[in-house]
Order: C-alpha cells, then structure tokens, then sequence
C-alpha cells in the first residue's frame, strides 16, 4: 500500500465518522414567538404545542433518528426585533428551519431574511393573505389557516344554507377591519350574496345604535361583522336590546365571538357562526386524543395555534424523511405538495404558494357554547393561488 | 477660568475615541471569528444611537424630553424604504430621507415648541403617535404588514463600492456616517448658538434679557435632533430590508430615553454607550430568560438609583480634571519656554 492511497483511505475514514456524527446531531428548530407583550397568550400556545410535538417524536426516535432541538427566542411581536433574533438563530446558532412567528409582519419580515439567508421558516399562527399571496416567499410555508380561507368557509356555508341572501357588513374602522369584511364581501358575492350596504364603526365604540337605522332600511337576512373583543359584546347586546337581532343571522371572523367574551354576550351571542380551521370540537378519534394528551401536559384546552403548532412539527419530520437531510433545496421541494395527517384532518402543502389547504369548520353557538355545524372541504375554502413569485 | 463647554466637549471626544477603539477592537474580534451576527447587531446599535443622539440634543442640551422621537427616526426609515424598493440608490435615498425629516421637523418643531416641560414631552409623544397610527392603517405604506422587499444596497463611495450586505462594510459605514453626526453636533454646540440652547435649559426666562431670540434656537434646536434621527433611521432599512410601523411605536421612542440616560444625560457620547450596551443586554439577556425585560428593567432601576449621571457621569469628572492638570501644565511649559508671563 503506497503512502497515498493510505493517505486516502484514512482521509475516508475520517469523512465517514464526520458525517456519521452529523447523523446523532441534533435537528435544531429556532421558535421565534412572542414570549412577552400582547400576543404571549399566543406564543404559549405555541410553544406548548411544538414542546409537545418535539417530545413525541423524539420518544419515538426522533427524525431519522435525530432528536429535535428546539432553540426559542422572544419575538416581542415586534417585527424588528424579529428579525434581530431570527438572524442570531439562523447564523449564530445555526439552526435547520425556523417557526414560531405570529404577527403578520414579522412572518414576512423573518421570511425576507430566510431567504437571504437560505434557510427554510413556516408560521402556524399568521393570518395575513399578503405571506402567501403578492408577498410569497420561496422560504416561506404556512400551515394554518389564512384570512380568506375563513372567510370562504363562512361563504361556503351561506351557499348551502342562506343562498342568494342579503348580506349587511359592519366592521371595525381600521384597515384590518375593512380588509377582512373586503375580503368576505368578495367571497359572499361570488356565491350569489347580495350586498346591501357596509358600515366602519370607530374602535371602542360605546353605541351601535346609530348604525341600527342603515341595518334596518337595508333589510339583509345576513350580518356580517369583524369586530372583536368588547365591541361585540357591546354590538350584540344592544342589537338585541332593540330588538334588530330577531330573523337576522349573524356571521363573524373567528377572533369575533371567543371563550374570553361569550359569557358577557350571554344570550345575544346565540346562533352567531364563525368559520375556524380548529377546534377542539372536532369529531375524531385523532383529535380527542390530542385534546386529552394536550390538557394533561399543560393544563389547559388547545387552540387553534396550538394545533397548528402541534401539526407542524410532523409536517417537517415527514419533509426531511422525505428528503433524506435538512438541506433547504431538498426539504424545501418535500413540502411542496406534502400531505400529512394533523388532529385537524389532513393537511396539504400547495406547491404553488405554500399555503397549506386544509378543512375548515363552521361553527355555531349554541345554549351559550360552540358547536360545530358544518365541514367545509379544504379545496372548496382555499381560493385561487396569487402567488407569482415562484 | 476654563471654558467648561471646552473641557466638557473635550472629554465627550475621549470617550468617543475610547468607543471607536473598543468598536474597532470587537470588529477585528469578529472577523477573526467569521461572525456575522454580532457585526450586525452592532451596527442596529449604532443606527439606535443615532436615534438616542438625537433624545440627547433635545434632552441633554435643550432641556426638552421628547416622548416621541422615533417619529423622525421613522419617517427617515420609511422615506428610505420607498426610495429604495424603487431605485436602489444610498446617495438618493439618504438625501430624500433627509429632505422629508427637515419637512417633517420644522412642521413638528412648530407644533411642539409652543409649549415647554411635561407638555412638550405629551405633544411628542402624540405627533408620533398619530404618524404610527396613519402609517398602521395606510395601505399603500404597508399598513400592520410593514414593507420588506428593500433590496441589498451596493453603495458607491467615490473611489469604492461597498455593499450592504457585507456586514463589515456596513458596519464601518454607519460607524462613519455616526462619527460624521456625532462631529457636527459636537462643534454645533460649541458655537455662539449652542451656547444660547444651553442657556435656554438653564434658564429660558433670563435669556431674551441678555438680548437673544429664544424661539429661533429651540426650534433649530428641534429640527437638527429631527434630522440625526431621520438620517440615522435611513439606514434601518438598508440594514434589515424592511421596515414597519413599531419603529415609530412609543417603545422605539422609549428604549431611545433608556439608552440616554443610562449612558449620561448631555454628553452626546453617552447615547451611543448606552444604545450599544442596551442593544447588547437586550439580545444576551434575551436568549438565556424569557423574564429578559425584568432584567433590564432592574438594571435600569440600579443605574439611576448608583449612577444618576450615567455610565459617562461616572468617569466623566475625574477625565475632566486631568484634561484641566494637562492643560495647565502644557501652559506652564509654554511659558517655561518662551519666558512669557501668564
């Protein structure tokens, strides 16, 4: 054996136990989420799902057998801070893949800097069209729900039960108030709603009376309203104290009616429908086991980001089995398309925008508690791919 | 008697030369290293010490504590931002930038100078905010989404090119575009006019008494802090390729007081220490607890209670009184040598 060739074969060798030690390496996933500020509610949600998702798959083996290491930052919900820490895990602690981001901005913020980055980033809770709309990103996934993915279940329903109804819009003045009954409007008028007229109450508006006068000339069947927290509570006790909520269905975004104020509703709120992508409600044997295994570890019910966070964490570990690795290009080319099983049914990862289709629900209150009235199939909720980007 | 501007100005350079080499030292540090995030996160520091430097015109030199400075250091950012996603050009973007901020503070100058103490601080703090809540519901500004989309800057500088994307060509641009403010609002200070902002802190009501216009320095005052903040906030989106309305949020405008009075009240210099060492704490700390804010806060709360004056307020006096014992002995030398009488 010449010098060479030994030189060689130990070269090999030690190739060979390098790549093997990158084997029993840890995948490290950076949670960037709101840890303090107004959205930490959302952020422990997160971060109870995917501690939940990581233990799981990790006492079974991990992903190709590598543990799942979950690095966490707090985003402050601040966007540039965000993105501060996003760059920290992605070049400091090198992280394989990103998630955890709630406020719109930050998602899209965090995706611009995975894509100059080249790492992959996902957000279980962002609501915004715009991330897998005109904003798409090639680094950029979404697992949950979008805004219009509500709101075209809610039209969905109104197609089967209310078609070719009157439909009256009153949202809160503020452009998120405006795009979400925009957003809805376009869907209801595409299944034949008629639309009677809109009106933009000032946050924290005391009296809705004012607005009764246009509700009642204009004579719809349906109201559809995207105001939340104590606006609701306001705008449907007083409807129902001048009697303007007899014969009229009311419709609303999923942040409308929540645990938080339907106590204070009490009566008023009844037969309100919403359209969520969760719930614990749902029907499965899947999903009652999630809920059970859930509230034992944490002590508290899933909600919607909780269950989105939970899903993920499988979506990934199927992509990179998938894939065979954690390299960008090749697990970024195993979500497209994927499909994996969640307590909320089966999800799929469009190619096109990144946007994961999945069933929506309608939900109704009833004796002053939700139920879920109806399943909306996911490709009947997701709505046209706008993505141009990729 | 010495000019106590003099030494005072004197000594705000030392610290300056002192921040520069230490700045220089941890750059070289962190090439050696093949970091890229810490250079980085420097470079954020500076950009929020222009903001600081800013509070600390009107603050330490005026007297006047703004609530609401992040408002220039938005517009700046923001008017940057637009320039840029259209025609990626520094030189552009850094002049409309500044154009719009010198619009932007003599309006605002004109609103907030009618009133002085508590509320000039409420006055501030509500023009800024009004501007987040317009931008935050303004479509075409990107509303709660904010713009990315700012693309990575290649800036020529005569001679060379550098890009934006280079973190230590970046990094030694703001440190350069920082030293070049820094400089001019030094020696803006030291001329006849600063004197009279200086008067004015200490006493607005004797000063027309020595014969001196006393609403034409506040208000130039105002709208040179508006213009560092502006040009400074120019730079965000060439760092971090976006922007959004939380730069102009009151906590942009608070964390900006923060930085000012941990490093010292009225020495310029003291706002870069403290943007730096906030900036620091807040990503360190950050990363080992989720409690990072009480952290900081009881550091804070500590800082005041020990060092009322700042981190520059510590060291600050005994700099002063050798830079005074030099002076006096490069005097008595002179003399020495040239036999002259003092």
């Amino acid at each position: 054996m010449t010098i060479k060739t030994l030189t060689a074969s130990v070269a090999l060798a030690a190739l060979m136990t390098g790549s093997a030690l990158a084997q029993d390496e840890p995948i490290r996933i950076g949670v960037l989420t709101p840890i303090s500020g107004t959205y930490a509610g959302i952020g422990q949600q997160v971060s109870w799902g995917l501690d939940m998702a990581a233990e799981e798959i990790n006492a079974a083996g991990g992903i190709m057998g590598r543990q799942i290491e979950l690095i966490y930052e707090d985003s402050e919900a601040n966007p540039s801070v965000a993105v501060q820490k996003a760059e920290k895990l992605m070049t400091s602690e090198d992280v394989d893949f990103l998630t955890g981001t709630v406020n719109s901005g930050a998602t899209l913020a965090v995706g611009q800097v995975a894509e100059r980055a080249g790492k992959l980033i996902a957000t279980t809770v962002s609501f915004s069209d715009a991330i897998t709309g005109d904003k798409c990103s090639p680094n950029v996934f979404r697992v949950n729900a979008r805004a219009g993915q509500q709101s075209a279940a809610l039209a969905a329903w109104m197609k089967q039960e209310k078609s070719g109804a009157k439909v009256f819009y009153l949202g809160p003045d503020y452009e998120m108030g405006r795009s979400t009954v925009a957003a809805f409007k376009s869907n209801a008028e595409a299944v034949g709603a008629e639309s009677t007229g809109e009106v933009y109450a000032p946050l924290d508006a005391k009296d809705y009376s004012q607005y009764f006068g246009r509700i009642r000339a204009s004579n719809p069947e349906v109201l559809y309203t995207s105001v939340a927290g104590n606006d609701t509570v306001r705008l449907l006790t007083q409807m129902q104290d001048f009697g303007i909520r007899d014969g009229l269905t009311i419709l609303g975004a999923s942040g409308t009616v929540t645990s938080q104020n339907i106590k204070a509703i009490g009566a008023a709120a009844e037969g309100f429908i919403t359209g969520v992508g969760y719930s614990t409600l749902i029907d499965t044997p899947e999903n009652k086991t999630f809920v059970e295994a859930f509230n034992e570890r944490n002590g508290a019910d899933p909600d919607l980001y909780g269950a989105d966070s939970y899903g993920l964490l499988f979506a990934y570990k199927k992509a990179v089995e998938t894939a065979g690795g954690t390299g960008t290009d090749e697990v970024r080319a195993a979500l497209e398309g994927l499909e994996w099983d969640t307590p909320q049914g089966t999800k799929t990862i469009r190619a096109g925008d990144h946007q994961a289709i999945q069933p929506m629900y309608v939900v109704q209150i009833k004796d002053g508690a939700f139920t879920i009235a109806n399943r909306i199939d996911g490709e009947a909720a997701i709505g046209p791919d706008t993505c141009e980007r990729f | 008697m010495r000019d106590r501007l003099d030494i005072s100005m004197r000594a705000n350079h030392v610290f300056f030369a002192v921040l520069m080499g230490i700045g220089l030292i941890c750059v070289a540090l962190a090439v050696a290293m093949n970091d890229t995030f810490y250079l980085r996160l420097g470079t954020e520091a500076l950009i929020l010490g222009g903001l600081a430097l800013s509070v600390d015109i009107l603050l330490g030199f005026g007297g006047l504590l703004s609530l609401g400075q992040a408002l220039y250091f938005g517009i700046g950012a923001y008017v940057s931002a637009l320039v840029l996603r259209e025609v990626p050009s520094f030189w552009l973007a850094m002049a409309a930038a500044t154009g719009v901020t010198l619009l932007a503070g003599i309006i605002g100058g004109l609103i907030a100078n009618r009133v002085r103490g508590v509320y000039f601080a409420l006055i501030t703090f509500g023009m800024a905010q009004v501007v987040a809540k317009v931008v935050y519901n303004t479509r075409e500004l990107g509303a709660s989404d904010g713009l990315i989309g700012v693309p990575v800057l290649e800036i020529p500088l005569g001679v060379i090119t550098v890009s934006a994307g280079d973190p230590l060509a970046f990094f030694l641009l703001t440190l350069s575009v920082l030293t070049i403010l820094y400089a001019a609002v030094a020696y803006l200070f030291t001329t006849p006019f600063g004197r009279v902002v200086i008067a004015l802190k200490a006493n607005e009501k004797r000063v027309p008494f020595l014969g001196y216009n006393t609403w034409g320095p506040r208000m130039v005052c105002y709208v040179v802090a508006a213009l560092v903040a502006g040009i400074t906030g120019a730079l965000y989106p060439m760092l971090r390729g976006f922007v959004s309305p939380e730069l102009m949020f009151f906590a942009s405008s608070g964390n900006a007081v923060i930085m000012v009075v941990l490093g010292g009240v009225g020495t310029l210099i003291g706002a870069l220490y403290g943007a730096v060492l906030l900036t620091f704490l807040k990503s360190v700390v950050g990363s080992y607890t989720e409690h990072h804010l009480i952290a900081i806060g009881v550091i804070f709360i500590f800082a005041i209670l020990f060092m009322p004056k700042g981190i520059i307020g510590v060291a600050k006096p005994s700099l002063e009184r050798r830079l005074i014992r030099f002076d006096e002995q490069t005097d008595a030398a002179r003399i020495k040598a040239t036999g002259e009488r003092a």
